[in-house]
């Protein structure tokens, strides 16, 4: 019981990371970044290398991968999809092309044997009977302070309500002088650096190969359509529900059934309350 | 009336010329290639019916092929039917998956239907590999039986195959149908106030692309002689995708050049094997910005421009 509580918490808090960038960035900019899977992978792989082929300390090389995928996903966003903008598709079909081309990037330089990223924490924490991996609690506990300050930094500072206000309305926000632009931007350097931090936190204990980004994305988007597309809180609820029912489902049937979770939930939401939880309805 | 004599002549003398290059040149390898070529043709045609004419993307068509595939190496192996069931039984587990899916995403706006799609090929390739003992896992389905034992025979069959496919589809675009597909693209508000059901259209049109493409995938494993999870792999929707763009979306006679055009190329790069998906990528996104509207259908009508206009 108290297994199904801790690893369920750590699954969700990964899964809420990935889904809250996957959220903002579309909020905001009405961008479904298919490449956000990619930006986990290069967090993973960005700490391996720096780890192992470069040697530096762990704390270095993670937080230079986070920095370098954020500038990644600043590239994607500025030189890629907005030239893309006027329409959706074009964004889903450019978005995915990167997403390959990383995928491939990593495939050549890196082959497709699985690669091990160091951990932060290595010695195990008995909680109550149950033994869980010190990196999965950090997971659980960065993630957690991560999404508080993405939170505060959005609610409380002045950018914060630039990209609010951007999200509810990007032709008032400008008429306003807020540059939507730059917004978008740093909402994609944002949740490039969410998705990445994920990528670091996680690759320790998860499987690291180039076609990784394949079922983040896939979570991620499940999450989005049960919470709502656009809703942060709504994200977050879903990645808890996701995590869990995934957790619960791999203990009480079998592991080999909690990939149809996601699907199950992504296609009943749709049937029931196509809008999600806490979405807008029919957001665009 | 001159532009579609025109057209026809040229269906004609392309059709003859995939028919007996492999007679001029010969050789197991090039007839191999060709018949790859062929197949891949079938399924860019049924990928652009549905997505290039309403708009909609489909980011797993490998879904439909899969599931085509797998359906003919279960019913050929496991219970012994002969492999000229494979092509209806795989048409219809297709439709099946489509109803799936189309039913609750296409009566939305939005993107949810590209999405649920790509997710849906990603699970499927998933559970074949963790239900390894009824799918074989990442070995999947060996020795399943060829449908025609010459190997030009087959070539053959699928050549006729795409044929027969292209022109249906082609004829179901031009007719009143496709007319309502593409207005379903131009502008879905209205061709609902106009009292069009666009949920219907848009479903079915979906069960059109995926029978293709399922009776596509069931001619695939029977040229393969097995099927494996790698068919379900997002790479074989992206590279379905990069030929309908390179062949010209919504022209449905496009992506086949593109289709062929792509395999025999990328058959040329061969000693670069390992970069073949990257170079795909890539052209895709070279296609996205500057050749928006693709290569070989704007090529065909300007050719047609030039013969048609009168001396």
């Amino acid at each position: 019981m108290l297994e199904i509580l801790i690893h369920g918490a750590v699954s969700s808090a990964i899964y809420a990371m990935l889904a809250v960038g996957f959220t903002l960035i579309f909020g905001v900019a009405r961008v479904l970044n298919l490449a956000h899977g990619s930006f986990y992978a290069l967090g993973a792989y960005g700490a391996y290398y720096f780890t192992s082929h470069l040697h530096m300390p762990l704390l270095p090389a993670a937080l230079l991968a986070i920095g370098l995928v954020a500038l990644f996903g600043v590239f994607v966003e500025k030189v890629l999809v907005r030239p893309m903008r006027r329409s959706q598709l074009a964004v889903l079909m450019i978005t995915l092309a990167v997403a390959l081309v990383v995928e491939q990037a990593l495939f050549l330089t890196f082959g497709s044997e699985y690669r091990n990223v160091p951990e932060f924490v290595s010695r195990k924490f008995t909680i109550g009977g149950v033994d869980v991996g010190g990196q999965r609690l950090l997971a659980l506990g960065v993630s957690v302070v991560l999404i508080g300050l993405l939170w505060l930094f959005i609610q409380r500072t002045r950018l914060g309500s630039a990209i609010l206000a951007v999200s509810q309305d990007p032709e008032a926000a400008s008429y306003m002088g807020i540059p939507s632009d730059r917004i978008f931007s740093i909402v994609m350097a944002l949740s490039a650096a969410l998705a990445a931090a994920a990528g670091v936190l996680a690759g320790p204990f998860l499987t690291v190969q180039p076609t990784m980004w394949l079922l983040p994305i896939v979570k991620a988007f499940a999450i989005v359509i049960v919470g709502g597309l656009g809703s942060i809180p709504g994200s977050i609820l879903a990645a808890l529900m996701l995590g869990y029912a995934e957790t619960i489902v791999g203990y009480t049937i079998s592991t080999s059934w909690t990939e149809i979770v996601s699907v199950a939930a992504t296609l009943l939401m749709l049937v029931f309350r196509p809008a999600g939880m806490f979405g807008k309805r029919a957001a665009f | 009336m001159f532009g579609k004599r025109i057209d026809f002549a040229g269906a004609a003398g392309f059709v003859a010329f995939m028919a007996v290059l492999p007679l001029v040149f010969g050789g197991n390898y090039l007839i191999g290639v060709l018949t790859v070529s062929v197949i891949y043709g079938i399924w860019a045609v049924s990928w652009d019916f549905m997505s290039g004419l309403t708009g909609r993307e489909n980011f797993g068509h490998s879904l439909f092929i899969g599931v085509g595939a797998y359906t003919a190496g279960f019913l050929n192996t496991k219970f012994g039917f002969s492999g000229w069931w494979s092509l209806p039984a795989s048409m219809i587990a297709a439709t099946v998956f489509a109803l799936i899916i189309g039913l609750p995403t296409l009566r939305l706006r939005g993107p949810y239907f590209a999405l649920a799609m790509l997710s849906g090929a990603v699970i499927m390739q998933r559970l074949m590999l963790i239900f390894w003992e009824q799918t074989g896992g990442e070995e999947g389905i060996n020795g399943i039986e060829p449908l025609i034992h010459s190997q030009l025979g087959f070539y053959y069959f699928a050549l006729a195959t795409l044929v027969v496919t292209t022109a249906l589809l082609l004829a179901l675009a031009r007719s009143h149908w496709g007319l309502i597909l593409r207005a379903i693209r131009g502008d879905e508000a209205t061709c609902q106030a106009a009292g069009i059901n666009v949920t219907y259209y848009k479903i079915a049109s979906l069960v059109i692309s995926a029978a293709f493409a399922g009776a596509g995938g069931a001619l695939y494993a029977h040229y393969q002689l097995q099927v494996s999870p790698q068919l379900f792999a997002v790479v074989t929707s992206i590279t379905i995708i990069t030929m309908v763009y390179v062949g010209g979306m919504a022209s449905i006679y496009g992506p086949v050049g593109g289709a062929i055009l792509l395999v025999l190329l990328t058959e040329l790069l061969r000693d670069f094997g390992e970069w073949r998906l990257m170079v795909y990528s890539c052209t895709l996104i070279l296609i996205l910005f500057f050749l928006p509207n693709g290569l070989i259908a704007p090529t065909w009508r300007r050719v047609k421009a030039k013969l048609g206009r009168p001396q």
